[in-house]
């Protein structure tokens, strides 16, 4: 909490975000599909039951969470990989119609880590072009599939034309990359995964722990929007429409969202807006630590 | 309206016959390895009897291994749906096409001996279908199943067999399941709270009520059917009953009805996306 982090938190509460508002949500949904690591094996060609388990998200569970998000008048941000849109694009496309965004998550959500600068790029433009040709935008947002980077990665997405990532656990604030790249950190404390998502073969958890109670995983959502709140910060969510999108998970985000709704000094912003707001007003400040 | 009699929502309840075959057919080493097989073979001795005590008048339908066609006899009294699981519980993963619908086949035969009549339904015991299982099934006189994921309606494969899509929060193995060694989960995870558990099951059927959608339960008479978890599935089906507006239904009656009222499936269903990247 000190100016040389570059993060500006000597800004009292009240005046930190847009509209004078204490704190800021910024919803944020990874909208996989049947996409990710069996996909890119080629495994998930021949595990049907897997395939329809991925694909649950963005055909049953996008209708109805962004019924849910209309039923609460929040914005949200859909880390969408491109294969999705190319395979379902009429349910993609009612996302950028309902007036929400969406952001870059890989073509068939490849982890960037370990991957060469032409590969990245490679991944970028093709999901831009698809974006643009399905959707009618390209993405300014980026969350990295499976969470990790490499050490180019930041300085490819400025160059080619990204505003902001949503890929860091180490901040509950947002900050700058160096060369200007807004970070909108989001913690696994907000993952759905960490608390409710199952799968046989492969399985996941490793090994193979309960999916945790709905009571208690509301519980835990609640107090870390309580704290964000107190303290003035931004909470982002790590959310996939095939785990919170199944009906009786939607009842624990209804629960949320009234929980969090019951708050008047709240920003509820997408990625995009967060970003364009902080790049404002935070670019002139220098800054000395990744945050990662 | 999507049910039968003007209900909101449609509750399917049913039960793997697995006792010890699954464990056996997973890991063929505990053959000799006698207590940890009495961890399933508690279904039989002590689970079945209190299950069926609990369902007291809910419908339900039984998936059978084959194996176990002996043993369905208080079920079948109780008038609940058997359906097929295989022979030998089989891993279906390792096994190519021919060898999947010879398990099928022969658990149709053992259970059509002992109840006169074919199942129409299907569950797989473990692992994942081969292509061309699907349209192989209509010849063992199979018209449904309820082996995948994707949705929470029934809907079609490609070749018209109905599917009744299942959820692992639905289910009592991923919660409750427990042997030390060899370890399952295997990461030796603890047993979930039993509350916590009933609170899912109960909040996902208010859902499932509210959107009109079809609860698929997946119970396992070694697991649910113990003193203290039973009362799980008592309190689950009382408040079931409470609410008006809910077809209880075998899964025979659940297929016939949505092809009643069904040609197929909306554009884009992950059932038919597979078959179209696949074929």
């Amino acid at each position: 909490m000190t100016a040389a982090t570059g993060h500006a938190d000597e800004a009292p509460p009240g005046s930190r975000w847009p509209y004078r508002k204490r704190s800021c949500v910024s919803l944020a949904f990874d909208l996989d599909g049947p996409t990710g690591g069996a996909m890119l094996d080629g495994s998930l060609w021949g595990k049907p039951e897997y395939f329809t388990l991925g694909s649950y998200g963005p055909w049953r569970a996008l209708p109805r969470i962004l019924d849910l998000l209309d039923a609460f008048e929040l914005p949200a941000t859909f880390y969408t990989p491109a294969w999705v849109v190319e395979t379902w694009p009429e349910r993609c496309r009612t996302i950028v119609e309902r007036g929400h965004e969406v952001a870059h998550h890989g073509y068939r959500h490849e982890p960037y880590y370990g991957r060469t600068e032409a590969e990245q790029r490679e991944i970028l433009t093709r999901s831009q072009a698809i974006f643009m040709d399905v959707l009618g935008v390209a993405a300014v947002g980026f969350r990295t599939p499976s969470g990790d980077w490499s050490p180019v990665t930041a300085r490819i997405l400025t160059e080619e034309g990204f505003l902001y990532s949503s890929s860091m656990r180490g901040d509950d604030r947002p900050y700058l990359h160096p060369g200007g790249l807004v970070e909108i950190p989001v913690r696994w404390d907000m993952d759905d995964y960490a608390y409710l998502a199952y799968t046989r073969r492969p399985d996941y958890p490793a090994g193979l722990d309960r999916i945790a109670g709905y009571g208690s995983t509301l519980d835990n959502y609640k107090r870390e929007f309580d704290g964000y709140h107190a303290e003035g910060l931004c909470l982002s969510t790590l959310w996939h429409p095939k785990v919170s999108g199944k009906p009786g998970r939607i009842l624990l985000l209804e629960r949320l969202f009234e929980h969090m709704r019951a708050h008047d000094d709240v920003w509820f912003a997408t990625g995009r807006d967060v970003a364009a707001w902080w790049k404002e007003r935070h670019d002139r400040a220098p800054v000395t630590e990744e945050g990662s | 309206m999507t049910w039968p009699d003007e209900a909101r929502c449609a509750v399917l309840i049913t039960v793997d016959l697995d006792a010890e075959l699954a464990i056996l057919a997973a890991d063929p080493s505990t053959r000799d390895r006698v207590k940890t097989l009495s961890v399933g073979g508690y279904g039989v001795t002590r689970g079945v009897d209190r299950l069926l005590g609990a369902l007291d008048g809910v419908p339900s339908t039984w998936f059978v291994p084959g194996l176990h066609a002996g043993l369905i006899h208080d079920v079948r009294q109780a008038g609940h749906e058997i359906a097929n699981h295989g022979h030998a519980h089989e891993d279906f993963d390792p096994l190519d096409l021919a060898g999947q619908l010879d398990a099928i086949r022969r658990g149709q035969d053992a259970l059509a001996e002992v109840t006169g009549s074919l199942p129409r339904g299907f569950r797989t015991p473990a692992g994942e279908w081969k292509p061309g299982l699907a349209a192989g099934l209509p010849a063992l006189g199979i018209d449904w199943s309820s082996s995948w994921r994707g949705d929470d309606l029934p809907y079609f494969h490609p070749s018209g067999l109905v599917e009744i899509p299942l959820h692992h929060e639905l289910e009592d193995h991923p919660y409750f399941m427990f042997n030390l060694d060899p370890p399952f989960p295997t990461g030796q995870s603890r047993i979930a709270p039993y509350a916590a558990v009933l609170e899912n099951w109960i909040q996902e059927f208010d859902a499932y009520h509210r959107f009109g959608l079809c609860y698929v339960l997946r119970l396992q008479p070694e697991v649910i059917g113990t003193p203290g978890r039973i009362g799980l599935l008592r309190s689950l089906l009382s408040a079931m009953r409470e609410r008006p507006g809910v077809w209880f239904a075998t899964g025979s009656q659940v297929a016939d009805h949505w092809r009643a009222t069904r040609t197929g499936n909306e554009p884009g269903h992950p059932a038919d996306v597979f078959a179209e990247l696949t074929s």
